[in-house]
Formats: structure tokens, C-alpha cells, sequence
């Protein structure tokens, strides 16, 4: 017994030592330590994320992890009570975008400490999934996977109306032609049955920042006071889409998509849609064929977005070490390679994502390399605080002019304010 | 209508004991929250970082909120359709199976069941039924030689709402008003009818002065949920991303603390909801004082 009690002490002194005294509580004894793992997703990605912690814990014998997959929705209120009642999952995922919203609120741990305990884990981490988790202290999240944004185009339906396929040189001018030649009321009841275009009037990511950064647009400036949709630029970007919508009538108003309540690319009701990877596996089993092409470009050339999912430690975590090796696994190559498996995202790794593992997915005959090419003029998806409610202005308000009730101009000029109140708000 | 029975010395000890489970939660659970929601109605509030004293900054908030009172609008639009839909149509179905006819149970089971349907579950369904081009309701319409409708767009969707809405919830009217038709003693039928009353009459002039009672119980229950109604609604009319073609007061509650971090601001939001309703029972109450009969 006094043996034993030895050896304890001896083994408690040792990891004590081995913390720098950083943490003294908490490390005592050889107990596997468990944290909790939280993310958003679907059942198949809770299978995917148990098969990554089966190989972590593998490879980690000292830890244990839980993971819990919610919808999008239960997903963020449950992680807000979490975070009240101070009992927030060790490791959680984040959405790049509202990333500052929990960042400025002192919930997140800060992660560059260990990052420099480890520094080349980063070097062959894609730059522009990074950006985001990036403040004055360094790094408090870092991305897992990541989306551009890409023109996916029904090859079927372009066939059939014998257009050609849209190529790394079209410009916003290509894509409106093409959209009126695919528009079709194929049976003469002065009713449309299939549209050219179609695209998120809510959200800017697949939807319209594409558009206005193309034409020399903005969203909003780089100290996040003023809101930029409103510029003559960025208002030549909304004006495509309109004429698009309201002109052309070859892209559906806003009523017109609300009836389905489903993807109209993959209902096979629109021929072109701007879409991120996510996006994929649901294209593949739907029986037709398509592949995709870069977003068209403007005034101010090609250009397109990109978003990152990361995963974030809660400075409540008594466990932050632990939580910080889950996270450099996903980050590693094997971790990787398990995620792209999955088809729903570009790993944020070069190496996995220049593989065939991402390029050469056994499902998918889809161009992947497409992907890639993007990040070349891609521009990241807007991180500021007041993120919801600054795009909820902004999304509903244009919600009035997608179903045809208000101008476009008018529109603009009132909801500008209304964000910038927002911002103001949230500085 | 004093016919309680008055417990006396170890009866009473009893009665608390029994009742104390009960108020305990209501004393934590509903004064807590409602104590809780008046605080932090006054403070700035993000749930994560600790509470900032506000003063009456969410209470002036309310009349600058262009979105509540489009919020407040749908809410009073709601109501006004809603609580008289419920109440007349509960009151018909209760009339017509409050009567010795074949099957009866199972017409009371079938009006009852949305009640213990799952909201969302039935939603769905709805939705299925509304849909423009892949809706079962559109697909008749057709088949008829009409033009479909969108009926969950903004010029149709409130009355697409409110069908959904009292189809739901005429099942517990129907039950308040059948205890209540019960309740009516068949001597006065039969008298009448010696006296040569029709149908119309004996309801008109028996029944429904002796239901107003649960006629004014129904009215406060379901104004008190009209003002409350969500699930429905926003299974109905979201657009995804937060954003609904037909926000209610709720809704915007809803979205104003967990979509943009503001609770001071939601709990404001929910205590003006609340002075609406009791504005509205100290109306009711005074009515009840002038127009029910107890007998």
C-alpha cells in the first residue's frame, strides 16, 4: 500500500512537472482525462466524428472523448445555456462567422500557447481558412474544413438546350445569357417549369457577395463600422440579380422558391446554382449529371467566398490540453483524410486536399480541383461581432425585394442605416 | 356556485401537504422566470458575460423596433381571426356531437387528436398540404380547372395560419364545451319543447345563455394562447435563417435572445406581450361581470 501511494505521489509530481505548473489541478493520478466534443451536423457526420475519436483515442490513450452531434438550430441554444451555466463542452465547433460573437465575450480559450508548442502544424494549413480565427492575441479557434463557393451547372439541361458549358472565363454577362436560353416553360402554359438560375437571396455566402465583390463591391469595411451593400459598386452586383429575377425571369422570386422548400438545382428545376461543397453528396444521389465551374467574374474580375468550420476550446474547460490534441488530430493528416471522406467539405490541409483523397472522391465525378482553383480570387465570408443580427437586416430586408413588394434602390437605402445601427451596436 | 367543501384543522395540514409539490414549482419555476424576465428586462444582458444595468434603454427600445410592431401587428391580426374562430367553431362541433348519435366517441377522438399531435409533426403535414406546385391543396384546385394558390405567401398566409391554428385547437374546446353542455339540465329542453321550441330557439335561447361560462372560460384560454401561438407558425412560415414570412411577437422574442444576444431587450419584448394579455383579461373580467350567467 505504501508502495503504491508512492508511486502515485511520484506519478502526480511527475506530470505537475511536466505542466510547467500551469495547471496543477486536475492532472493527478493516471486516469484518462475525457472531454466533451460538440458539433452541429447530420447523423452521418456523427458516424464520421466517432470513427475520428475511435482513432484518436487510439492514438491517445490518456484521453477520452464524447462527442455530441446536434441539428444546426438545438445545436447553438444548447451551447449558449452550456456556456450560462459555465458547463460548456470541452472542444466545440464554430462557425467562422460568428466567430467574434463568443471570441469578445470571453468564452473561448486562447489557443496560441499550444500552438506554439507545436509550430508546424499550421505550415501546411490553407492561409485564407485561417484569417478568421485570427485577433491581436493570437489564434482562439482553428478551421477543420472549409467551403468555396462554385457555379454548379445541370450538364442535362444544358444539353437539351444546347448551350455550352460554363467555363473558368465567363463573366456575369455569360451567366445572365445562359440563364434566359435555359429558362423554358416546356409545356406552354405561360408558366415557367425550369429557371437558368438560382440562388440564396438570404444568405450572402451562396447567394450574393459573390456578386457585388465581383463588380468591386463590399460587404462591410475592415474595422466592421460601416456597412458596404449600399456602395454603387456593390448596388451593380444586387442589379444583376434583380434584372435576373425581375427582368429576365430567369431565376425565381422569392415566392416562387418558397413553395418548394428544397434545393431547386437538385429538384432539377434550375439549371445553375452558386453552391459550396456541402452540397455534394446530395447532387451525386440525385440522378443527374453536373459538374461545376469558378463564379463568374465582373468589373473587378472573378471573385468568390470562403467560409470556414473550426472548432473552439471553452476557456471554462478544465481540460484544455486534452482538447487541444483532439483538435490537432482532426487537423493532421489522418484526421483529414477521415473528414473528406465524409464529401461534404475541403479539408483544410494541403496536402489531403491536393491528394486524391479530395480529388479523386469515389462517389463523385465532379471536378474537385475546382474547389481549389477558387481560393485563387476567393474572399472570406465577413467575421464581426453582431453577425446574426446585422444579417438579418440586411437578409430579411432584401426578403421584401425577392418577392417582388419593394424597389431595389429604396430598399438599400433603408436597411444600410439599419446595419450600421447594428454595427454600432456591437462595436 | 359556493359548493367547495371547508377544510378544518389536521384536513388542512393535509391539503398543503398535497398542494406543496404543485406550488413549489410554480413558486420557482413560473414567479421565478416571470421575477426573473422583469430583472432582466431592465439590464443589457448577452447570457455570457454578466448583465449591464440598462434603465429603461429595452422599454424605449420597443417603440424604435420597426420589426416588433410588424411583429405586434401579425400578433393582433392573429388574435382577432383566431380567438373567435376557436371559440364558434369549438362551441358548433361540441353542440353537434353533444347528441346520442352512432359513433360518437370516435368523432370526439378524431377532433382531439391534433391536440396531442405533435406540433411539428402535423406542421409538416401542413406544409405538404400548402405547398404552390407539390401541394396536395393546389393539386385539387387544379384538378378543378383553378389557378394555384401560394398560400403560405404574404397575402395568403395569414388565413393559411389560422386554419392550422384553430384546426388544432377546437379539440380542447370541444371538451371544455361539451362539460359545460352537460352541465345543462335536459329539463329545460324538454319543457321548452312542450311549449313548441325549434332547434334555434331552444340554442339560442337556452343553450348558449347557459354555457357563457365556459363560452368567457374559452375566450380567456384562448386569447391567452393566440397571444402565445409559435409552433405552428413558425414551422409554417420560416424561411430559414431566422427569417419568417409571418413573425409574431414570440418569434421576434425568440430571435432577439437566442439569434442576436440582446435578452434585456427579449425580456422587455415578453413583459409588453404579457401587459397585453392582462389588459385584455381585466376587459374580459369586467365583460364576465355584466354578461355570464351562473346560474
Amino acid at each position: 500500500m505504501r508502495k503504491l501511494m508512492f508511486s502515485v505521489a511520484m506519478v502526480t509530481i511527475l506530470l505537475l512537472s511536466a505542466c510547467g505548473g500551469a495547471k496543477p489541478a486536475g492532472t493527478g493520478g493516471t486516469e484518462p482525462v475525457t472531454i466533451t466534443f460538440s458539433a452541429w451536423g447530420a447523423p452521418e457526420e456523427l458516424a464520421v466524428w466517432k470513427q475520428i475519436v475511435s482513432d484518436f483515442e487510439a492514438a491517445n490513450p490518456g484521453i477520452k472523448v464524447n462527442v455530441e452531434v446536434s441539428d444546426w438550430d438545438a445545436y447553438w441554444d444548447k451551447l449558449k445555456t452550456q456556456l450560462a451555466a459555465n458547463t460548456p463542452p470541452d472542444v466545440f465547433a464554430m462557425d467562422a462567422p460568428l466567430f467574434l460573437d463568443y471570441q469578445t465575450r470571453g468564452v473561448l480559450a486562447n489557443l496560441q500557447p499550444y500552438i506554439d508548442k507545436n509550430p508546424d502544424m499550421l505550415k501546411d494549413v490553407y492561409p485564407q481558412t485561417l484569417e478568421a480565427y485570427k485577433t491581436a492575441e493570437g489564434y482562439y479557434g482553428l478551421p477543420r474544413d472549409f467551403q468555396t463557393i462554385v457555379l454548379f451547372y445541370n450538364k442535362d439541361m444544358f444539353d437539351a438546350a444546347g448551350v455550352s458549358y460554363p467555363t473558368a472565363d465567363w463573366t456575369w454577362d455569360d451567366l445572365r445569357a445562359a440563364a434566359k436560353k435555359l429558362t423554358l416553360d416546356t409545356n406552354g402554359d405561360g408558366k415557367i417549369e425550369q429557371y437558368g438560375f438560382v440562388f440564396d437571396q438570404w444568405d450572402m455566402e451562396p447567394g450574393w457577395s459573390e456578386a457585388l465583390w465581383s463588380q468591386g463591391g463590399d460587404i462591410i469595411s475592415a474595422d466592421h463600422t460601416k456597412t458596404l451593400v449600399g456602395e454603387p459598386a456593390s448596388r451593380k452586383g444586387w442589379q444583376t440579380l434583380y434584372d435576373m429575377v425581375f427582368v429576365d425571369k430567369s431565376s425565381p422570386d422569392a415566392n416562387t422558391i418558397g413553395q418548394y422548400g428544397l434545393d431547386l438545382f437538385q429538384a432539377k428545376i434550375a439549371a445553375m446554382t452558386p453552391l459550396g461543397h456541402w452540397a455534394v453528396p446530395g447532387y451525386d444521389g440525385a440522378g443527374f449529371a453536373y459538374d461545376a465551374a469558378p463564379m463568374p467574374a465582373g468589373d473587378a474580375g472573378h471573385a468568390t467566398s470562403v467560409n470556414s468550420a473550426g472548432f473552439v476550446v471553452a476557456n471554462a474547460s478544465k481540460n484544455q490540453e486534452a482538447a487541444f490534441e483532439f483538435i490537432k488530430f482532426v487537423m493532421s493528416e489522418p484526421g483529414q483524410k477521415r473528414l473528406t471522406e465524409l464529401g461534404f467539405a475541403i479539408p483544410v490541409l494541403k496536402s489531403v486536399a491536393e491528394s486524391p483523397v479530395f480529388l479523386e472522391q469515389k462517389n463523385s465525378k465532379l471536378n474537385q480541383q475546382v474547389f481549389l482553383d477558387s481560393l485563387a480570387f476567393s474572399r472570406m465570408k465577413p467575421v464581426f461581432k453582431g453577425y446574426d443580427e446585422w444579417a438579418a437586416v440586411i437578409g430579411d430586408g432584401m426578403g421584401a425585394v425577392w418577392r417582388g413588394e419593394a424597389g431595389l434602390d429604396e430598399t438599400l437605402n433603408q436597411i444600410v442605416p439599419q446595419a450600421d445601427e447594428v454595427l454600432a451596436k456591437n462595436k | 356556485m359556493d359548493t367547495g367543501f371547508k377544510p378544518l384543522g389536521r384536513e388542512k395540514i393535509t391539503l398543503w401537504l398535497m398542494l406543496a409539490p404543485t406550488l413549489i414549482g410554480l413558486l420557482f419555476g413560473v414567479l421565478g422566470s416571470i421575477l426573473a424576465t422583469v430583472a432582466l428586462s431592465f439590464t443589457h444582458w448577452d447570457l455570457l458575460t454578466p448583465p449591464r444595468w440598462a434603465n429603461f434603454d429595452n422599454y424605449i427600445a420597443l417603440f424604435n423596433d420597426e420589426k416588433l410592431w410588424e411583429a405586434l401587428t401579425n400578433t393582433f391580426k392573429f388574435s382577432l381571426l383566431y380567438v373567435p374562430a376557436v371559440v364558434v367553431i369549438s362551441m358548433f362541433v361540441a353542440v353537434l356531437l353533444n347528441r346520442k348519435i352512432r359513433g360518437v366517441t370516435i368523432f370526439r377522438t378524431i377532433y382531439f387528436l391534433p391536440v396531442v399531435t405533435s406540433a411539428v409533426a402535423t406542421a409538416l403535414v401542413w406544409n405538404m398540404i400548402y405547398g404552390k406546385d407539390t401541394g396536395i391543396l393546389n393539386f385539387i384546385i387544379e384538378k378543378l380547372g383553378g389557378q394555384p394558390v401560394c398560400w403560405l405567401c404574404t397575402d395568403k398566409v395569414l388565413i393559411a395560419l389560422i386554419i392550422v391554428n384553430v384546426w388544432g385547437a377546437i379539440g380542447e374546446g370541444m371538451i371544455i364545451f361539451l362539460a359545460g353542455l352537460t352541465a345543462v339540465p335536459r329539463e329545460y329542453y324538454e319543457a321548452s319543447e312542450l311549449d313548441g321550441a325549434g332547434g334555434g330557439s331552444k340554442f339560442f335561447k337556452i343553450t348558449l345563455p347557459l354555457v357563457t361560462p365556459s363560452i368567457f372560460f374559452m375566450t380567456l384560454i384562448v386569447t391567452i394562447n393566440a397571444f402565445q401561438a409559435y409552433d405552428y407558425i413558425y414551422m409554417l412560415t420560416r424561411r430559414g435563417h431566422g427569417d419568417s414570412s409571418f413573425p409574431v411577437v414570440v418569434y421576434s422574442i425568440y430571435r432577439n435572445a437566442w439569434s442576436f444576444f440582446n435578452y434585456g431587450g427579449a425580456s422587455a419584448q415578453a413583459i409588453e406581450l404579457a401587459l397585453f394579455v392582462i389588459i385584455l383579461m381585466g376587459i374580459y373580467l369586467w365583460m364576465e361581470r355584466r354578461y355570464v350567467v351562473y346560474d
